[in-house]
This record gives C-alpha cells, structure tokens and sequence, in this order.
C-alpha cells in the first residue's frame, strides 16, 4: 500500500484535447485533488496546498509528479520517429487498481474470450512459450518473443496474421506494447497504456499510440484501440479483489502468464505497491 | 451499398443501428466518427449533415435520418421479409412497441448518461443520472416480468422487435455506470435472449454468450 | 437458518449464471445443462474475475476472461491457452451448498444448505429488489393494503393478501438492499398475480419513503 515508491513517478493527468485555456480543471491523483490549467503547451497542475507541480509534455500528455525526488521519465524512441502517426484515444476512467489495468495490458491468453474476432478468437487459444526478464540496467520488465493468431490485429490489417509481440514496463503504470505493424513488416507499431492512479482502487487510463498506417482514416485508428480497451474495462471492474494481489497464493498462474508473474515480482521487489494487495486477505 | 452509417464505436446509440443490420443481415457501410476526444459530432462537416449533433447518422441515397427509432423503423420496414420486427399490421402490438421506442429515449437520457460519466467523465450530474436509471430499470422490469407471467420474454409479442433493439443498450451496459443486473431477474434473461438471436453483434461492454465452440453464439 | 434464499427456480434457467449474496460472500449461482445447481465463491483462482460472468459450456462453468472451464466439483478441467495441459488438482473454485425446494433456490456459505419444508403448491411471482434493509420490506408488504384490506399473517413469510396465499423470502443484497422473493398459490389466475405484482411495487413505495 505504499504511496512513497509511487510518489516519485511522473503520471499522466491531461491530453491535448482535454487542455483548454480558460477551462482549468480538477483531477485526483494518488488519492489528492490537483488543479490542471493552462495550455497544452505550457500546462500549470497545482497540488491542494497552492505547491506548482513540475510538468513535462510527452507522448501527448501532460505529465506531472508529486514527489521531492523524481526518477526520470521513461523513453520511448519511437515518439520521436516524425513519420509515424501519434493518436491519444482520450481518458477512460475504471474503477480497478492502476496495476491490475496494467497486468491486464500484458496479458494475451484473454483475446480469444474478451476481444473475440479481433486479437484472437477460438479454436486459436494456445499461448506458446516467450522470454520474459528484468532488465536490470533499465529497471524495466521485458516479455519476448510472444506470437499469437489474431483476426484482425490493426486497423490497417486485411486478413488474420500471426503477430508478433513485445512488452515492456517502463514503470509501473506503464506499460507498452511493439507489434507486427501489418503494412509495414520491417517495422513495429506501438501502443502504450499510460495509468493515471486516482487512487489505489481507481484509475484513469490514457491510451496512446504511435503507428505506420498511411490508410486508415485518423477516427477509425481511436476507435479501434478504444473497442479494445472498453472491452477490457468489463473485465477490470469485476475482479476481486480490487487491488492486485502480491501474495502468489491468492491467484494462481499458469505458464502464459509468465509476464504478470515477473511484473508481480518486480513490484513487490520494488516496494512499488499503491494499489497493491501485499499480505493474503 | 443499402446504407452509410456515420458511428461512433462506444455509443450505444450507434450501437442500436449495429445491432439491428446484424440481425436483420444487411451489410452498410461505416464511416467512424470521432466523438471522443475528437468531439468530430460537433465538427462543420457533421453539424451540416445533422443540426443536433448527435450521433448515429444514416443516410440512403438523398436519405438522412438522425434519431435511432426512426432509423430502426426504416430498417425493419426496408429489410425485414418476415415482417415481425416491426408489426406494422397489428395495431395493438405496433402500440406497444412505439411505447417502448418511447422509452428508450429515456435510457438514453438516464442509464446512458450515468455511463458516459462514470466510464468518461462526462460533465453531467452522475448520481442524478443513476438515479433515474434505477427508476427505469425497475419500470423495465416490471413490464418484462409481465411478460414473463403471460409466458412470454420479448417486449411485445411472441417475437423480438425494434422495441427490444432500442432497449438493449443502455440496460445491458449500465454496469459500465455500476448498476448491476442481479436484482433484475427478468431483464436478465431477457438480455441473455437476445444476446442469443441468430447474427448477434457485440460491443465493448457487452460480451458473447460464448456457449459454443464457434467463440460468439454458437 | 444459516441458508438464504437467492432466487426463484423459474429465473434460473439450464445453463444460465447469476450472482447472488450470501452471508456477506459474493457467489456465483449457475445451473447445468441437466438442472444441476451450483454455488461457487464468485472469484476465478486465476486473476479474481467474477465467475458470475462466465459461460456454460460441456457441462461446466468457463470464466468469461480466459475460458478456464470448471467441472461441477469445482475442479479446473481446462485451460485454453494450454489445450495440451492437464491443470493442477490445486486449482479449484470455492464450492459452497446449494438446493432448491417449493420454487426457491437456498444457498449456504457456512454449513449445507437448507430449504424450508412448504405445504401447498406454489407458483413463482417475481424477485423485487427493495432499496431498504429486510425488517423494512416485511413490515412493508404486512403493511401494505391490498385490494382494501391488510394482508393476513399466517407462519413465518406467509401471508393472504385478498384470497391469495403469498409466500415471501427476504435477502439481503449488499448494504443497502433487499431481494424480496414471491410465490403465490398455484393456479392464481394470470389477473390476480399481476395485481399481486403491483401491489408489491406499492409496498415498495412505502418501504423506501422516509428514514432509511
């Protein structure tokens, strides 16, 4: 339940298109109301004591942190690629523990079931085998080599592919995805989850993506990764406990799951558990 | 090409019109509409199509229908050869079903609302909003239950409806706003029912019966 | 009486799945393809989704996020992401006591589940939530005129409103509300049940208005 880990990292309170000048407005984060104005391009966030909070703009969000020590932002090389297509799909309250939309972010066993006929579909369930490590140098968890039949992977794709997947958590309410990107194999799309925590049982999810697709048009690119994730949010909302168990005795893995295995242990680890369950209940 | 749909994939009204060309088996074309963020409904190029600014918007031909009872009306008279979907030659029954078109204007209003704010955000009053939904749905209820004494399930007749269309979305998703089905008993089998008809679609929030192999209906 | 009543028999149609309450656990109610009841702990042992939300398929209970399907002892049969995969005997969902007499479906979280004895034949009426605890709800409906005349108690839970026997079972759902569960007499005509139902909306009426 420890805020002191979560204090320091940067999060997510605003998009672009929720940035108007005039119209300042309150969000929570780690359970305290902020005040956010400005523009996007010179945002001013403000904690309930009157204390400016720092701000960066990345990724195409205004981040912000309230601790006195932050670690660094994580990079994502591809924002800077200019060539590709950048889509913020908005803010999508749950209410779950920021970690448990994460874990669910990592997680591709469930496509057949929650995203049928899109990221997967029956009789195509099987998980095969992938790498998953901590990248000791970066403190990030990297899940590898992950393959799975998928019936309409992107937008941009015509026909059911096997994609190919990696995973990465930068920190531990992010997490991003790099994909077979389908018009443009040489290449991966990338799709991020970026976690605001309201509160260690409610969060505020800002999916972002960074993509090749020359074709489709930019409504059907947000709406795409918006179905997906709506469908998770059912999901989300229904899991009990609310916070993410840490104790491996209160939910039982199976070998696909390898990915929330290592990002369990690296949080606790970490002592990164806002929003976690850290004893049996 | 029998029409063009202006969608808005999270939008239940939209979703009324999905759903309708699924069982009735009629393909349309879709053009996406970004309601949110992109608040695109309320772009030039929309408000010249339709003045309200609401989404979904249908258009065949010269064409254009903006609310989703009339949609559903022109769908089922233009597609429809079995004629049951919209019981044109029984006044009693058509009755019925346009009082029930009634009110899934007000869903729209109360559990549809409680949902865009509790999933989006959305500037509304939220416990207002559930509120009224709660009111609805036990209004829904107690008619289904009705039904379910004379031995029937549909909201009018021995056969589903564009009533039972217009309906569906907004009570099946209110749990996206929190408000469960498991003191409706009635609403919940009827749901399940029609998550069951043949050429079902889902959306986010709403899931296939999944009881077959096949992965949706089976 | 440790067992609560969840719902009416007729609600619980072969294989469909509902959630109910019951002393203060959250439960998965599902009945198979041959009638069979079960109560499970509305958790699946892998990630904690409500079971209540699954599907039944081959005679068992899936969990709607990854398809892990349970037989009816509770025990994991399947696993689809590893269809090669003979799932541990450790993984298994939380069965609790279940059954059903005259009607009514009685589930227990702590010892085995027990429905009272009834004579007569009953007929379902309806489940009616009440946004009020039970004490409010049955001196509700003992309060509540029906056709000019207050209802007769009789036993525990029955009552005559006009010339109709009732039999109701209350539950408590959550904090703040009550499942009130309905039977009438058999052969109630269709006229005098939907009366009966309106004057349990009444009875509502009153029982939500003033003090909670």
């Amino acid at each position: 339940m420890s805020r002191e880990y979560a204090t320091n990292d940067w999060y997510p309170v605003a998009d672009a298109a929720r940035m108007i000048p005039g119209h300042g407005f309150t969000t929570r984060l780690l359970g305290e109301p902020l005040e956010v104005s400005g523009s996007f391009e010179n945002p001013v966030v403000t904690a309930r004591d009157g204390r400016m909070l720092p701000v960066q703009v990345r990724y195409g969000h205004v981040w912000t942190t309230t601790g006195s020590a932050p670690r660094p932002l994580f990079d994502i090389a591809e924002a800077d690629e200019t060539d590709r297509t950048f889509v913020p799909c908005g803010a999508v309250q749950v209410r779950c523990s920021p970690l448990r939309a994460v874990e669910n972010f990592l997680d591709i066993a469930h496509f057949p079931f929650v995203h049928t006929g899109i990221l997967g579909e029956e009789p195509h369930t099987q998980v095969a085998p992938y790498k998953v490590e901590i990248r000791e140098d970066a403190d990030e968890v990297w899940a590898t080599q992950i393959g799975f039949h998928q019936p309409q992977a992107a937008k941009s794709a015509t026909e059911a592919i096997e994609t190919r997947y990696e995973y990465r958590v930068p920190a531990p309410t992010t997490a991003v995805l790099y994909k077979t990107c389908p018009p443009k194999p040489e290449a991966w799309d990338v799709i991020a989850i970026f976690v605001q925590p309201v509160a260690e049982d409610m969060c505020i999810a800002w999916p972002w993506m960074a993509l090749y697709d020359d074709v489709s048009p930019y409504a059907d690119l947000v709406q795409f990764q918006q179905e997906i994730f709506l469908q998770d949010r059912s999901i989300l909302e229904n899991q009990k406990p609310t916070l993410l168990p840490l104790d491996p005795r209160m939910e039982i893995p199976t070998r696909c799951d390898l990915t929330s295995v290592v990002y369990r242990r690296w949080l606790k680890r970490k002592g990164a558990t806002y929003g976690a369950l850290t004893t049996a209940a | 090409m029998t029409f063009t749909l202006y969608n808005y994939v999270l939008s239940g009204n939209c979703y009324k019109i999905r759903l309708m060309a699924a069982l009735l088996g009629v393909e349309y074309e879709t053009v996406a509409v970004d309601f949110y963020p992109g608040m695109e409904h309320r772009s030039p190029q929309m408000l010249s199509l339709n003045p309200a600014g609401t989404l979904p918007v249908l258009t065949a031909g010269d064409l254009v229908l903006t609310e989703t009872q009339a949609m559903l009306t022109w769908m089922a008279t233009s597609f429809d050869t079995s004629g049951t979907w919209f019981p044109a030659g029984d006044p009693a029954l058509l009755g019925v079903v346009q009082q029930w078109l009634g009110f899934s204007g007000r869903l729209t209003q109360s559990a549809g609302l409680a949902r865009l704010h509790s999933m989006l955000d959305w500037p509304v009053d939220g416990q207002a909003a559930c509120a009224a939904a709660v009111k609805d749905l036990r209004i829904l209820e107690r008619h289904l239950t009705d039904r379910v004494l004379e031995g029937g399930l549909w909201i009018a007749g021995e056969t589903p409806t564009i009533a039972d269309v217009a309906c569906f979305p907004y009570v099946a998703l209110s749990p996206d706003a929190g408000l469960e089905h498991d003191a409706y008993p009635a609403i919940r089998n009827w749901l399940y029912a029609i998550r069951g008809l043949p050429g079902f679609v889902a959306m986010p929030g709403i899931h296939y019966r999944h009881e077959g192999t096949s992965g949706t209906n089976g | 009486m440790t067992s609560v009543a969840v719902g009416l028999s007729r609600d619980l149609a072969a294989k469909r799945v509902m959630r109910a309450e019951v002393q203060g656990y959250d439960i998965a109610v599902w009945r198979d393809e041959n009638g069979g009841l079960h109560a499970w702990n509305n958790r699946c042992p892998h990630r904690g989704m409500r079971l209540s939300h699954g599907f039944v398929r081959d005679g068992h209970l899936a969990c709607l996020y990854h398809g892990w399907h349970f037989r009816k002892d509770g025990g994991c049969a399947y696993i689809p992401a590893h269809p090669e995969l003979e799932p541990p005997e450790t993984i298994s969902a939380t069965v609790f006591s279940i059954t059903e007499n005259a009607g009514v479906i009685w589930v227990s979280a702590t010892d085995t589940a027990k429905a009272p004895a009834e004579d007569g034949e009953w007929e379902p009426l309806r489940s009616l939530s009440f946004a009020c605890p039970p004490e409010k709800v049955r001196h509700a409906i003992e309060n509540t005129p029906f056709a000019g005349q207050l209802p007769e108690r009789a036993a525990s839970g029955h009552l005559t409103a006009g010339s109709t026997a009732l039999l109701v079972h209350c539950a408590p759902l959550g904090d703040a509300e009550t499942l009130a569960h309905l039977l009438v007499a058999a052969g109630t005509s269709l006229a005098g049940r939907k009366a009966l139902s309106r004057w349990c909306e009444t009875a509502r009426e009153s029982a939500e208005a003033g003090p909670a």
